[in-house]
């Protein structure tokens, strides 16, 4: 048998820190570009800030020094940073009575993917964010690196997989509808969401629909574009309603013809409004309730069995396969049933 | 007798402020609209005037914008590794300004990167393929910082890879200078605008203050809530394409110019022609 090939890793740059210890100004420092004070969490800043006042920056941050530019900027460490500076405003003096200094780790400027990669870092924590600057970003390291696989570009960028998956299907999308998600005023910015939410019922219309092939997929895009700017298409979530009456039609061939003659409509017609089109189908309220009784029923008959102890060794590795199975399908619909509307949703 | 003088002095000095040009009658006028007593402190005001001339306005941009370019090719950042960035509307008076100065300097030819901040793909794309280099905002004038800011936070996150900030504008408030310089954007300004020299604002002591106490009441008659402009920050800088909506009001005058006609009406407080 031949030996097997080991996968080839893409070399991924990291940041390397010059060795270049000093104690810096905190107004020579400034805030990363990418990381903007939202991010943090007021209470855990306070509590830092108090614990700095009292000992200083124990941890040095890291930082380089842009070219051209006095200041340094933050590669790590902007809490440390925004602390400090703070304290500085506000006329703390160190032990010695000194103004504060901020220790850091002085090391070159990253590479431009380092410096992707950390910015991915932060991304993580904007999920309330416009994701379509994150999915371009994405778009960029995929082509760096040659690496399109949502695992190993998770464990790259620290992005969870789902996050990954939705970047993706932004960049399905053509240039100058990923431009509408960069709008700066929120009032006209379409949400990425929007997008995302858009995709299967787009992929269905186009596969099942002839006249809407015929149109062509960037008009029928539009179309929903105008609808959505109308509010015609109140939420972005009220997508799924299309592709919850598709599914709930399935072996029913009288409500298939009628669900896809309502979506053809629904792309056409743009005074035609998501709920008042789709509600019709969506009978299986009562779906929802046996699931939420199926949870419930679920977990009370397994405790009922008072599996905790079992001793059995085959029998415990049946269980665990078992649960194993349960827990991946429960966590992947999950997520499926995840997704908000962007917080910048146009009102009425 | 100050009206006439002053309407001498602003007729000459003022001469190509495009909303309305100032001319004599309409210096004379303005100054007679104040009470005699207080005609000499107007005068006084107009004196103080920081007026920025179209010439002066290129000029300002194009020897900032060559000083920094010096620098950033000093720190190994040619010319093709520089983004300049217009931060606001296409028309709005950024855009102007970086037109202004791609034609004063050539910036197209030397091969720098010219970009509208709200074409974000084309930002991501440019500073993408640039991938080190200087992202150099341009604007007209920057007073409190938190419009600039604002746009330049969102410009910010579509920057990829590293990149210095540099804000290249003629004139900018003392606020806003270190409003900018805490985002970490160095402004490359012709002048700095300290309150000291506004004699309305709060903390200026340059006018006596009976006269400075009417004056403002003025502006207050004028418009209760921006008789002191935006922010009271009372500013002093009249730009020749308009007036920066944080002068006091007794500059801009009343909406439709009535019953107060300002010397600076901005164009949006002049009243609509009757033909249109």
């Amino acid at each position: 048998m031949p030996a097997l090939k080991p996968a080839v890793q893409p070399q991924i740059p990291t940041i390397v820190p010059t060795g270049s210890l000093q104690h810096l100004d905190p107004q020579d420092v400034k805030p990363s570009a990418n990381n903007p004070r939202m991010l943090f969490d007021a209470e855990q800043l306070a509590e830092l800030k108090k614990n700095i006042a009292e000992h200083g920056v124990l941890v040095p941050i890291t930082v380089y020094q842009p070219k051209g530019q006095k200041k340094f900027s933050i590669l790590d460490g902007e809490r440390r940073f925004r602390c400090v500076r703070d304290l500085d405003s506000e006329g703390h003096r160190d032990k010695h009575g000194h103004p504060l200094r901020l220790p850091a780790n002085v090391v070159e400027p990253p590479t431009k993917i380092a410096g992707l990669l950390y910015m991915f870092s932060i991304h993580e924590y904007r999920e309330q964010w416009e994701l379509m600057p994150t999915a371009l970003s994405l778009k960029i390291v995929i082509d760096e690196l040659g690496v399109d696989d949502s695992k190993t570009l998770s464990k790259f960028t620290g992005l969870s997989e789902p996050q990954i998956e939705r970047c993706k299907k932004l960049l399905k999308f053509p240039e100058r509808f990923q431009k509408l998600s960069l709008d700066p005023d929120p009032t006209t910015r379409i949400p990425s969401n929007f997008w995302i939410e858009a995709l299967p019922v787009i992929d269905l219309a186009l596969t099942e629909i002839a006249s809407l092939r015929q149109l062509g997929r960037d008009r029928a895009i539009d179309k929903l574009v105008d609808k959505y700017r109308a509010h015609k298409i109140k939420s972005v979530i009220h997508f799924r309603r299309i592709m919850e009456s598709y599914e709930l039609s399935e072996g029913e061939r009288d409500m298939r013809t009628a669900v896809l003659r309502t979506i053809e409509e629904f792309f056409l017609d743009p005074a035609l409004e998501t709920r008042a089109a789709f509600d019709q189908f969506i009978i299986g309220k009562k779906r929802v309730q046996g699931a939420l009784a199926a949870c419930t029923d679920f977990i009370k008959q397994l405790q009922a069995l008072k599996l905790r102890f079992t001793a059995d060794d085959d029998e415990r590795v049946e269980l665990r396969k078992a649960l194993r199975d349960v827990q991946e399908y429960c966590k992947s619909l999950e997520q499926a049933l995840r997704g908000t509307d962007d917080p910048e949703i146009p009102n009425d | 007798m100050w009206s006439i003088l002053y309407g001498f002095f602003a007729a000459w000095r003022f001469r190509d402020y495009k909303p309305l040009p100032v001319t004599f009658g309409r210096a004379k006028k303005w100054i007679e609209q104040f009470q005699p007593r207080d005609r000499k402190a107007a005068g006084l005001l107009l004196e103080k005037v920081v007026y920025l001339s179209e010439k002066r306005t290129r000029s300002i941009l194009v020897q900032q914008n060559s000083a920094l370019m010096d620098r950033l090719a000093e720190a190994g950042l040619p010319p093709n590794k520089l983004v300049y960035v217009q931060v606001h509307d296409a028309g709005s008076s950024s855009g102007v300004m970086l037109n202004i100065l791609r034609d004063a300097a050539g910036l197209d030819r030397l091969g720098c990167h010219l970009i509208d901040a709200h074409n974000s793909l084309e930002l991501i794309k440019v500073t993408n393929e640039v991938g080190e280099g200087a992202v150099i905002y341009v604007d007209d004038f920057v007073g409190t910082g938190n419009q600039f800011c604002q746009e330049r936070n969102f410009v910010a996150q579509n920057i990829v890879g590293t990149f210095s900030e540099f804000l290249l504008v003629p004139c900018i408030c003392e606020e806003g200078l270190s409003r900018v310089a805490k985002e970490g954007v160095e402004a490359v300004a012709g002048h700095v605008h300290s309150k000291a020299e506004r004699p309305l604002h709060d903390h200026s002591h340059v006018m006596d203050r009976d006269s400075k106490r009417r004056l403002r009441e003025v502006c207050t008659e004028i418009s209760a809530k921006m008789g002191l402009g935006y922010d009271r920050l009372a500013t002093m800088v009249i730009l020749y394409r308009n007036a920066p909506n944080t002068v006091p009001s007794l500059f801009r005058g009343s909406p439709n110019q009535d019953p107060f006609a300002g010397l600076f009406p901005r164009w949006k407080d002049l009243p609509i022609p009757p033909h249109l």
